[in-house]
């Protein structure tokens, strides 16, 4: 045999093996009964050796049950809500710069914003001086008032924030559920999609827009030692080069965190970290909850455990006072920020700004506390934890930690401002799109997919060995491997396998041996012209290579439109399908030729076609 | 010794495909105008994917008359609901669909804000979208109610409901209340269940599309099978020749209304699927094209001094049992989910197998011999120059 030979011959093995290893946590995950297949059980069962657990086919939720919903967020009242607060902060504002003013109410359907004043060209200058990146005069207004409407550009800003925000509360309360692989991503300009597979409960879903979301500020209880005692119950969270070693212990572990004392002082302040919120919430309901005082409580928030790509979320607990110092009723906006003047450089930060109650409010709180830490509580979720370092009354700034690149501090302080605005402006949301499959449904489908799949290929396989004996198992033992191949490497992408997926598997086997058909069919023709089988195997080969090719890219193209068109199971069906292209151009082309050129060595081979 | 095969088409066939293009050509406009007219005016049976509205798939414990159940879901106040007969026989599932995803009607919204203002005098008018659901919106100016004294009071009106919360109010002095009433799919499944108790009815699937996304999607859907089209042509004729992309265009937006055709007139549901099928249909039906384009080139540099014509039939009569075989393999792949495919998946592969059919066919009859037809227009036009320029040159 040629030398190149050997090397497709090894190319193909180590895709064998590749594609049956990869495939370990997917045949594990499926030998489960299905209440078992999230969590520990799960990856306990998958062997050490084995590709990561994580690895593995997901089923749609066409096929598991489970709850589609697709969220419109109200991106037209949250605008009026704006408007309404702007025309209060402008009468502070301008009463604050002693310009006369009579009113400042919305107007016009709530879409512009009219002020009555005795001098309204001092109004107008005034107002644009200060808020003229957002706001613009409009004409028409009547005598003795001035009209105000938001820049389109600002409008967009603010609707697309308040998209933002709806998502990043959806985003902690489905987080809070413990639901295994939910999937919520943005779609359109105002909408969010949300998938949550094994979910059964359509009421709880419907939480999501339950209340709007509070926004709480809480003084954390640093001078507390009570969770001190902690550190003789559980074990010490294990520390590795790069901080935290991930994962930590199951029933969670504690770390201490230097803090700095309002006194000058510093002390290891002990807190509560957990892999999962679950875990955490156990945690603290046997250990800490019991040493708390009356006035205090556990607030959790998120870290970060490890560095770069290795970096793992984790849960941790806060020990704050009872105390709700501030809501976010209070906060008029917020945003992130580069402030310059810092001697390290750019650095960014979040500035907000609170209404003029608001300001009295937390003029006293920072007072009253400075040097300790404020906690951003939103929706039961510490999201930050500044100290407080100086006094603040209307405008006020959170200077994150140093120590990271530009651009995720950026990131961070845009988090966080967001978190701010959500207090500010809770942006209402609507169900646009609910589609609920019920658990008894998934079973039956999969059991009736895989049969048909299984009637469908078998049919197939007979069909090529019946029509062309010899070659046409050859080109069975391709199909083969590219089923395998097809799996692996959704199994390796976590792809999804929804009912049209499945139907999607079938067709591209289907199609793979069209091209096998293709081969063969060209070989007869070679052969009834006379030539000999090396030859005509050659020829085959050769001849029909382009119109392969040609034809897998037409197909392939049909696939990634509806990739971007598609959603759910549609867009499973997609996937499936483009893998599957991809494998067959390899089986059906590179695998059965080996296989034929080892049948038809020589020059007095025989082949049947 | 000669080599010897069973074709299941000879190998050896000479059907004059160009000279049959006429009837071919008439066959198809015919068909294609068929759908065309029929999905105008008879209407395409949209799943709720494209029209909006709730669709629940129900399954009952033995045989029900769907008319039994269609006349159950009317009486709840649905106009123009649908029942159909969904998997095969005797699983005795039904796909009930109505038009609205709002149970509440602006009559009920109506009678519920005159009861909530006779009780709570400081409400203002509801807010009610039809579009979003059944949830109506309060506005109170001054001292606003308990949650429960607002739910006393719409309930009073009739109305069931399920939840009230409080929101952000829209200025000073103002509080919101969203007041969240009882849905389709509960009322349905009750009536149901107290209708057809000894048939046990369970709901196995939920689905709801506000009418504004099912217009979204049912454009986005169109524009992509367009798009998918465009760059097909755009690869075929780079591949080939750009004189071969009409003929590529026509057979492609052929095969597309046959599948359409598929949906129109056995009244299946369209839907997501339904557009998925379509765009396969579209980049799958190209491979015969394909197959026998590359051959009309193979034989173009061999068979010189042929016309073109023949060259065409010599082509596509050469490769006729391969682009048959290819689609009989590929038909064969779904029988498994014809016979075990429920409801959406069914579907999916007879329509599949509808474009198949007629890819392979129209790679034989248009295709090809449409691309002989523009030609030989284009060479007419060169033989006998139109009148005006010819004057001019005189």
């Amino acid at each position: 045999m040629e030398r190149s030979w050997y090397w497709r011959v090894a190319i193909i093995v180590g895709v064998l093996l590749f594609s049956t290893y990869q495939l370990i946590p997917s045949w594990h995950y499926f030998k489960l009964p299905p209440d078992e297949r999230s969590g520990e059980v799960f990856e306990k069962s998958v062997p050490r050796w084995a590709p990561d657990a994580s690895k593995h086919l997901n089923l749609g939720l066409d096929l598991q049950g489970g709850i589609h919903l697709s969220m419109g967020v109200d991106v037209e009242r949250a605008v009026k809500a704006k408007i309404v607060r702007r025309s209060d902060e402008l009468a502070d504002f301008l009463r604050e710069k002693g310009v006369p003013v009579e009113s400042s109410a919305p107007a016009g359907d709530g879409t512009r914003i009219e002020v009555r004043s005795s001098d309204p060209g001092k109004v107008q200058s005034t107002v644009l001086d200060q808020y003229g990146t957002e706001m613009q005069a409009v004409s028409g207004a009547p005598q003795g008032a001035v009209w105000f409407s938001f820049r389109p550009k600002a409008i967009q800003d603010f609707q697309a924030k308040a998209v933002e925000q709806a998502e990043k509360i959806i985003r902690n309360r489905v987080d809070r559920w413990g639901v295994t692989e939910p999937d919520i991503k943005r779609k359109g300009n105002n909408q969010i999609q949300i998938q949550l597979p094994g979910f059964k409960d359509p009421e709880k879903a419907k939480e999501l827009l339950g209340r709007t979301a509070q926004l709480e500020f809480k003084i954390t209880d640093d001078d507390s030692t009570v969770l001190d005692a902690m550190r003789g119950e559980l074990p010490a969270c294990e520390y590795g080069d790069r901080g935290l070693k991930m994962p930590l212990p199951e029933a969670g572990c504690w770390t201490v965190e230097q803090i700095e004392l309002p006194n000058g002082n510093a002390r290891q302040v002990t807190f509560l970290a957990a892999n999962t919120r679950t875990q955490l919430e156990q945690a603290i309901a046997q250990h800490a909850k019991p040493k708390l005082q009356p006035n205090q409580e556990i607030g959790i928030g998120e870290g970060t455990g490890g560095q770069g790509p290795l970096a793992t979320r984790f849960y941790r607990s806060y020990l704050l006072r009872a105390k709700t110092e501030l809501t976010g009723d209070y906060i008029a906006d917020a945003r992130a920020a580069v402030d310059q003047s810092d001697r390290g450089g750019q650095r960014p930060v979040v500035v907000f700004t609170m209404s003029p109650e608001g300001g009295r409010l937390m003029e006293k709180l920072t007072t009253n506390n400075l040097g300790r830490r404020m906690a951003t509580v939103l929706d039961g979720k510490v999201e930050t934890a500044p100290y407080i370092q100086g006094k603040i009354s209307t405008n006020g700034q959170i200077t994150l930690g140093s120590g990271r690149d530009y651009q995720a501090m950026y990131q961070e302080a845009n988090d966080i401002a967001l978190v701010l605005k959500a207090g500010a402006l809770p942006a209402p949301v609507t169900i646009f799109e609910e589609r609920t499959v019920g658990a008894t449904l998934g079973p039956e489908l999969i059991r009736k997919g895989t049969t048909a799949a299984l009637v469908g290929l078998i049919l197939v396989a007979l069909f090529m060995v019946a029509y062309y004996r010899m070659t046409g198992l050859i080109a069975d033992l391709a199909l083969v491997l590219n089923g395998l191949l097809v799996l692996a490497i959704m199994s390796i992408l976590g792809s999804t396998l929804t009912l049209p997926g499945i139907a999607g598997f079938v067709l591209t086997l289907g199609m793979a041996v069209d091209a096998n058909v293709l081969i063969n069919e060209r070989i007869r023709e070679e052969l009834r012209a006379g030539k000999t089988v090396r030859q005509a195997v050659d020829q085959g080969y050769d001849k029909v290579f382009w119109t392969i090719v040609d034809s897998h890219v037409t197909t392939l193209v049909a696939g990634l439109v509806l990739m971007q068109y598609g959603s759910g199971p549609v867009r499973g069906f997609a996937v499936t399908l483009i893998i599957g292209l991809v494998a067959s151009m390899f089986t059906s082309i590179v695998v059965t030729r080996a296989f034929m050129d080892y049948f038809t060595r020589g020059d007095t081979a025989r082949l049947s076609v | 010794m000669k080599f010897k095969t069973f074709d299941i088409i000879p190998h050896d066939t000479k059907f004059d495909f160009v000279g049959k293009r006429h009837i071919a050509v008439v066959l198809s406009l015919a068909a294609n105008l068929a759908v065309i007219l029929w999905a105008v005016f008879h209407g395409l049976n949209f799943g709720v994917d494209f029209a909006g509205g709730t669709e629940m798939e129900v399954k009952f414990s033995k045989q029900v008359d769907p008319g039994e159940i269609r006349k159950a879901v009317e009486a709840l106040g649905f106009t123009g609901a649908s029942v159909q007969t969904y998997g095969p026989e005797g699983e005795n599932s039904y796909l009930i669909r109505v038009e609205r995803i709002a149970l509440l009607s602006h009559d009920d919204v109506q009678k519920v804000g005159a009861a909530v203002k006779a009780k709570l005098p400081s409400a203002g008018e509801p807010q009610f979208n039809p579009e979003v659901g059944d949830k109506i919106d309060f506005e109170f100016q001054g001292a606003p109610p308990s949650p429960d004294e607002l739910k006393a009071a719409v309930e009073s009106a009739g109305v069931k409901v399920r939840e009230v919360r409080e929101e952000q109010g829209l200025g000073a002095g103002k509080r919101s209340f969203a007041v969240i009433t009882q849905g389709i799919q509960e009322k349905v499944e009750h009536d149901l269940a107290a209708k057809f108790a000894d048939a046990n009815p369970d709901v196995r699937r939920v689905e709801y599309v506000g009418p504004a996304v099912g217009r979204e999607l049912r454009n986005q859907g169109f524009k992509a099978v367009l798009y998918a089209m465009g760059l097909i042509v755009v690869y075929v004729g780079l591949r080939f020749d750009f004189r071969f992309a009409p003929g590529v265009i026509i057979a492609l937006i052929h095969d597309a209304i046959i599948t359409f055709g598929f949906f129109a007139f056995s009244g299946r549901e369209f839907n997501l699927t339904s557009v998925a099928v379509v765009l396969t249909i579209v980049g799958y039906s190209v491979n015969d094209t394909v197959v026998v384009y590359d051959r009309i080139r193979e034989n173009m540099g061999k068979l010189k001094g042929k016309s073109l014509g023949d060259v065409v039939n010599i082509s596509i009569n050469e490769v006729l049992g391969r682009t048959f075989l290819t689609s009989f393999a590929t038909a064969l792949s779904l029988v498994g989910l014809l016979v075990y495919g429920v409801g959406t998946i069914f579907d999916f592969s007879m329509a599949m197998i509808f474009g198949i059919i007629s890819g392979t066919y129209s790679s034989w009859f248009i295709a090809a011999p449409m691309t002989i037809w523009l030609e030989e227009r284009a060479e007419k036009k060169k033989a006998h120059p139109a009148a005006a320029p010819a004057r001019a040159a005189r």
